[in-house]
């Protein structure tokens, strides 16, 4: 309770914020009628009694978008016609926010949407996850990625996120520039790597050309950092945390070298006023050459701004050798909120299983991510720019975001950014990042 | 006429009774709000900053703990710092600023009173995060008006980033709040000048006083109570500035635009230290009782 109350105080102090989120929440079997092919098909179960649940979901792709996830839960509905499932759509600005005050306000919702960062390592290690090892059946474990599944467990055997899709997040370039000034010789664009030379050579070449812009190091917050450290970690092959996840290790030498390279560079701005989401829709506007906030969803968000204005081209991040990249994974899918209802909770894992299990390529090509399950083909095959982002995954990394005091690294790495951004020695800011980081991993 | 007065003091006695109790019945559901949403709160609010209290555990009493902490932690210095630069500098200004508008508009025609008050009044009452969307457009680093502006007339040799510039962002937030803040001001200022007694300004006139004698001598000394409010609650209002830091800076760049509420928020929300920012939010409480009781003592003797 006490709990409960200190949260409330600091929710009213933050009453003045406009709610950011589009909070829409109406029972789904009321709601737009599901396909006359749907309708036909016969319920495939009932529950006993009627049972109403609700879930939470991120921006993740269309699953942020009440239009389309209405048409799934039409679906779904017309196959568990007892099961009604009512939504929340958060964002990422306000969303972690509004989740924290309702578990402690014990009104979590039964299910949400996100990453094992959040499921398996914040909200699963507190302790307010249903474990989902019944679901991670010996067939699912063989169909789903090793990494994946890795990332959804707590390493204990307790399984806190069934997951859906992933995608692997690149960058991009302008093209049309880059071909303009001949800064295109130092990509490969067969492959849609570079080498770390490469990447400042094309970088100096835009500069002298005449873009003082090229890229930005954006650090006003955690919005899309996984950019940024892709960027910092592949240039010299460093990494943001050991192998086992139990220490933080961006002070390396790779890493501040690295960031030390960004910084003297010509046209890189270690810019403390954007956001990843705000970087990416400076590069659509052509304000930035390059973006280091970037996926297949990113970018089709932004396709009516960049319009015909220039050819974005997806790229891995660099790298030594170039091929040698290691992309940063989203992963996402479902967790289960320990409300004590064994119905609601069976309710959940039924709905969960029938998103993930029985329409797994609908549900997927929602997100406009990837499969997690190596059984499930390319669902983009046709779309040529789709494509490419698939390739991306080749290069996927460690999925290094579950380990503990995440959430507390996570604000103070865009703080290291800052405080370089403004003037200080690199190893210093980087050692005092793992100072805190791994004061908090041990908590 | 004994029986007689027993019986009145009996009636007057009743009534009293019932009015007492019609006036508390009144004021019952406003009570059972303040009790709940305020008091109640206020109270948790300083028993949990004795505790270490996070998600997930069950909180551990720590005593001053969280306080002694607090005094050692540099950031909440720092933002302690921000934040009495923010009050020292929005509440002179705005107060000195409304004042000198709603004089000014004061004396002009009933239309013109009307208009300036609501155009002062817009930034009050449109959205915080609309006003703070289109300022974070004029300050954006790369197109923004100021730097258009600032580079298009010589002032400026190359685009400042204003809000990702430890030398400006702080300067920006206080430049915006001044915006949000004078509305309110203005039309109290505005009234207070209307109620003022012309008979006395007119007489003071009449015996040779200029009209800054006249304003100094008569009008201040009346509008004296007004000024006490409006100072109250711009030092309030200042020491709670909250959203602009949330949607433009997140206290950044390096805690240069970090305040105490803002350090609140993010131990809360986003560290789950609960404790530790309730311990932060008591000592905000007591740094406002301490100014607002001085402001009322001083505003009292003049």
């Amino acid at each position: 309770m006490k709990k409960l109350i200190a949260l409330a105080l600091a929710a009213v102090m933050v009453l003045s914020l406009a709610a950011c989120s589009v909070e829409k929440t109406e029972p789904a079997a009321t709601q737009a009628a599901a396909p006359a092919a749907t309708e036909a098909a016969a319920p495939a179960e009932t529950t006993a009694a009627p049972v109403e649940i609700s879930l939470w979901t991120y921006p993740i792709g269309n699953w942020g978008t009440q239009e389309t996830v209405d048409q799934l839960l039409a679906e779904f509905n017309a196959a568990y016609p007892n099961i009604k499932v009512t939504v929340e759509y958060l964002t990422y600005t306000d969303g972690d926010d509004k989740v924290n005050t309702a578990i402690e306000g014990n009104a979590a919702p039964d299910i949400v949407m996100e990453g094992p960062e959040r499921l398996v390592a914040n909200w699963g290690a507190k302790g307010k996850m249903v474990d989902l090892a019944d679901l991670w059946t010996d067939e699912t474990k063989a169909d789903i990625y090793a990494s994946v599944e890795a990332a959804c467990n707590d390493g204990n055997g307790a399984y806190y996120e069934y997951p859906l899709c992933m995608t692997a997040h690149c960058m991009a370039i302008n093209k049309t520039v880059f071909e303009e000034t001949g800064a295109w010789q130092y990509v490969d664009a067969d492959t849609h790597t570079w080498t770390t030379e490469n990447f400042l050579k094309a970088v100096q070449t835009l500069y002298d050309a005449g873009y003082k812009n090229v890229g930005a190091v954006f650090c006003s917050a955690q919005g899309g950092d996984q950019g940024t450290r892709a960027l910092y970690n592949n240039l010299y092959g460093g990494t943001f945390t050991n192998a086992e996840h139990t220490e933080y290790t961006m002070n390396s030498a790779e890493n501040v070298k690295a960031l030390e390279t960004l910084y003297a560079q010509d046209g890189i701005n270690f810019d403390a006023s954007i956001n990843g989401g705000e970087e990416a829709d400076l590069f659509a506007q052509g304000v930035l050459q390059m973006a280091f906030c970037w996926n297949a969803a990113t970018h089709a968000a932004r396709t009516e701004v960049i319009g015909d204005s220039f050819e974005v081209f997806p790229m891995a991040f660099p790298s030594p050798n170039g091929t040698d990249t290691k992309l940063c994974g989203g992963i996402w899918g479902f967790g289960i909120f320990d409300n004590g209802d064994a119905a609601k909770i069976e309710a959940a894992k039924t709905f969960i299983k029938w998103v993930c299990d029985e329409n797994t390529v609908e549900s997927v090509s929602t997100s406009g991510f990837w499969s997690v399950r190596q059984s499930v083909a390319d669902p983009y095959a046709d779309d040529a720019l789709k494509s490419v982002y698939g390739t991306f995954m080749q290069y996927m990394g460690d999925y290094y975001n579950v380990i503990p005091g995440w959430t507390e690294a996570r604000a103070a790495a865009w703080n290291m950014l800052q405080q370089i951004g403004t003037g200080t020695p690199v190893q210093e800011a980087a050692d005092a990042f793992v100072a805190t980081a791994n004061a908090a991993a041990g908590k | 006429m004994a029986n007689k007065k027993i019986s009145v003091n009996s009636k007057s006695r009743r009534l009293m009774i019932h009015e007492t109790v019609t006036s508390y019945l009144f004021l019952l559901p406003f009570l059972i709000f303040f009790v709940g949403f305020v008091l109640y709160p206020m109270v948790m609010c300083i028993i949990t900053s004795f505790f270490d209290a996070t998600m997930g555990r069950e909180d551990i009493f720590v005593g001053f703990g969280n306080y002694k902490e607090l005094f050692a932690d540099p950031v909440f210095w720092k933002a302690l710092w921000n934040t009495m630069i923010i009050v020292v500098v929005s509440v002179p200004v705005t107060c000195v600023f409304s004042l000198w508008v709603a004089s000014a508009i004061s004396k002009m025609p009933v239309a013109a009173t009307s208009a300036f008050r609501c155009i002062f009044y817009l930034p009050v009452v449109t959205g915080s995060v609309a006003v703070t969307m289109v300022w974070k457009w004029m300050f954006n680093n790369y197109y923004g008006i100021f730097n258009y502006i600032g580079t298009s007339t010589g002032l400026i040799d190359q685009n400042i980033n204003w809000l990702g510039d430890p030398r400006f962002a702080l300067g920006c937030i206080i430049l915006i709040l001044l915006t949000t803040s004078v509305g309110q001001p203005i039309v109290l200022y505005v009234s207070a000048l209307d109620n003022v007694d012309k008979s006395l300004v007119e007489a003071a006139e009449v015996d040779g006083a200029t009209q800054m004698q006249a304003f100094w001598k008569i009008k201040w000394p009346q509008i004296m109570p007004t000024t006490l409010y409006i100072l109250v609650i711009t030092t309030i209002n200042s020491f709670q500035c909250f959203a602009l830091i949330q949607l433009l800076t997140s206290g950044g760049p390096n805690n240069s635009t970090m305040t105490i509420m803002y350090y609140i928020y993010y131990n809360a929300f986003k560290l789950y230290r609960y404790g530790y920012g309730n311990a932060m939010g008591v000592i905000l409480a007591i740094i406002i009782a301490i100014l607002s009781a001085v402001q009322f003592k001083v505003g009292q003797e003049k």
